[in-house]
């Protein structure tokens, strides 16, 4: 199975992949905040342009991007369509009624402050996980004082989310053989719910395969690893660019 | 013990099991008073039909499972004060290379047992380059187990317990799942080490190609020990327990 992942593209040179990883998780952790706060339309503007020219700075392909971005814009969708309405009639900020039911502006821009913070910090996640290949990222997160547990997590997730996929996949290809979808919704969804409980058996049985074959080479707690980075002036000087650009964006937050 | 040494015509021993038995938690018996030896130099290999308690077996090598009776590895008995020692002696290489490489890379899955070990970073590093030149895989040295092929994933699991350079390895079912070249490969690689090998599986060709001598386990028993030769060609013996001669061997 082939499945979309993160650093599929972190070979591409650009700027961002020649950016030590610290360096480059730290500043680009803060613009990210600094986007998901954004308290006005413009700011969240401001921040949606800047993780968009830094996706393209990354030369990563716009095709992958929408593949993850995708569910991050129907939920926009959801919250754009959702948000906007009330039941009750009423309210200066109406802008629409169709009897008992009215579209709010103050729920419309509520909506579109959200979708504009979220497409915009999901953009960032590019640049920051999509320029470097994953290990090397959770080698910068340990150096980035990350605690150790949750970088194993990631760590862990990462290495065997393709195989729980892929194993899920092989499961749905032999339900379906033999006729999964064709006795009802009702027979389908139960037969869901055993491919969903086998999964857990399944994983929970490998976790134990995985912890024995820790314990076979010395595990004792703790799971080391080497690793290499070395700061240059250019790095220093990327960091205090984004920085000021995350500055600049706080600011707009603030006047606008 | 010295009648299951027939045959080999080599002298220290380096792994010796005495009376071992083990039962699972939910009450299956899976060893009954299992006694072997495997000879330094020596590649041993374990046979059997399905639940005859092979991987349980090695599971002991290790110190991962622990039943009644003795276990000792290069004259260390396997016990809990001594685990560390000898996992030190013992590389295991389990059957599904997907338990064996959770490491992100294959670099940091071959430098996990070294690390370890508390190896400085130069030893690390040339452990990792040999153990990766010896199964010839040190093209592969920074990339990610799951995009390496399954045959390709074997080679890097043996790599992972050579960086360690153990006295005894041990290999559950290392043929599984490969094409025949990769498992001609796979062989070559196993026949060409120079150390106590234990090798488990039902590929009873590959057994015939690797194992100076044969372990046959059934129901958790020995049911016969001798030279590989010897075991893997009695048609009787095999067929009585669930075993067909190797297709090698068949006219």
């Amino acid at each position: 199975m082939h499945l979309p992942e993160i650093d599929k593209y972190a070979h591409l040179d650009s700027p961002l992949r020649r950016w030590d990883a610290r360096v480059k998780l730290a500043c680009l952790s803060v613009m990210l905040l600094a986007v998901a706060l954004s308290p006005t339309h413009v700011a969240a503007l401001v921040g949606l342009a800047l993780a968009s020219g830094l996706v393209l700075l990354s030369r990563i392909p716009l095709s992958f991007v929408f593949v993850h971005l995708r569910w991050v814009l129907l939920f926009c969708l959801f919250l754009l369509v959702v948000m906007p309405v009330r039941l009750a009639a009423g309210g200066s900020d109406t802008f629409w009624r169709a009897g008992p039911i009215a579209l709010s502006g103050h729920g419309l821009s509520r909506a579109t402050l959200i979708a504009l913070r979220a497409t915009g910090a999901m953009l960032l996640v590019y640049p920051m996980f999509g320029t470097a290949r994953f290990h090397v990222s959770l080698k910068a997160l340990r150096r980035l004082r990350v605690p150790l547990v949750i970088v194993q997590i990631l760590a862990f997730t990462y290495r065997y989310v393709f195989v729980l996929l892929d194993e899920a996949a092989r499961m749905l290809a032999a339900a379906r053989a033999r006729g999964l979808g064709r006795a009802g919704a009702l027979r389908t969804f139960k037969c869901m719910g055993y491919i969903i409980g086998m999964l857990f058996v399944r994983s929970f049985e490998r976790t134990q395969r995985v912890y024995m074959a820790m314990l076979a080479r010395g595990y004792r707690g703790e799971v080391r690893t080497l690793d290499e980075f070395h700061l240059r002036s250019a790095d220093l000087l990327k960091g205090a660019l984004a920085l000021g650009a995350t500055a600049l964006l706080i600011t707009v937050g603030l006047v606008s | 013990m010295a009648d299951n040494n027939q045959g080999s015509g080599i002298d220290s021993e380096v792994i010796v099991i005495k009376e071992l038995s083990y039962t699972y938690p939910g009450g299956a018996e899976a060893l009954k008073g299992i006694s072997m030896s495997a000879a330094r130099g020596e590649r041993l290999g374990l046979v059997g039909p399905n639940g005859a308690g092979k991987s349980t077996l090695l599971l002991h090598l290790n110190g991962l499972l622990r039943g009644r009776g003795s276990v000792e590895v290069c004259g260390i008995p396997v016990t809990d004060g001594r685990l560390d020692e000898v996992r030190l002696k013992v590389g295991l290489v389990f059957q599904d290379p997907d338990d064996q490489l959770f490491m992100p890379t294959v670099f940091d899955d071959v430098a996990f047992g070294p690390l370890n070990m508390g190896l400085q970073r130069e030893e690390v590093e040339r452990r990792v380059e040999d153990a990766l030149s010896a199964v010839d895989m040190l093209y592969a040295v920074e990339r990610c187990s799951h995009h390496l092929s399954v045959g390709e994933c074997k080679r890097v699991c043996v790599a992972t317990a050579l960086a360690m350079t153990p006295e005894a390895l041990v290999l559950d079912e290392p043929t599984s799942n490969l094409d025949p070249y990769h498992r001609r490969r796979l062989i070559e690689l196993v026949r060409g080490l120079d150390m106590t090998t234990v090798v488990a599986g039902h590929d009873l060709d590959a057994m015939l190609d690797i194992c100076d001598r044969v372990v046959l386990l059934d129901g958790g028993k020995v049911a016969a020990v001798g030279p590989a030769e010897d075991i893997l060609t009695e048609r009787a013996l095999l067929e009585a327990h669930s075993l067909e001669l190797p297709l090698s061997r068949q006219s």
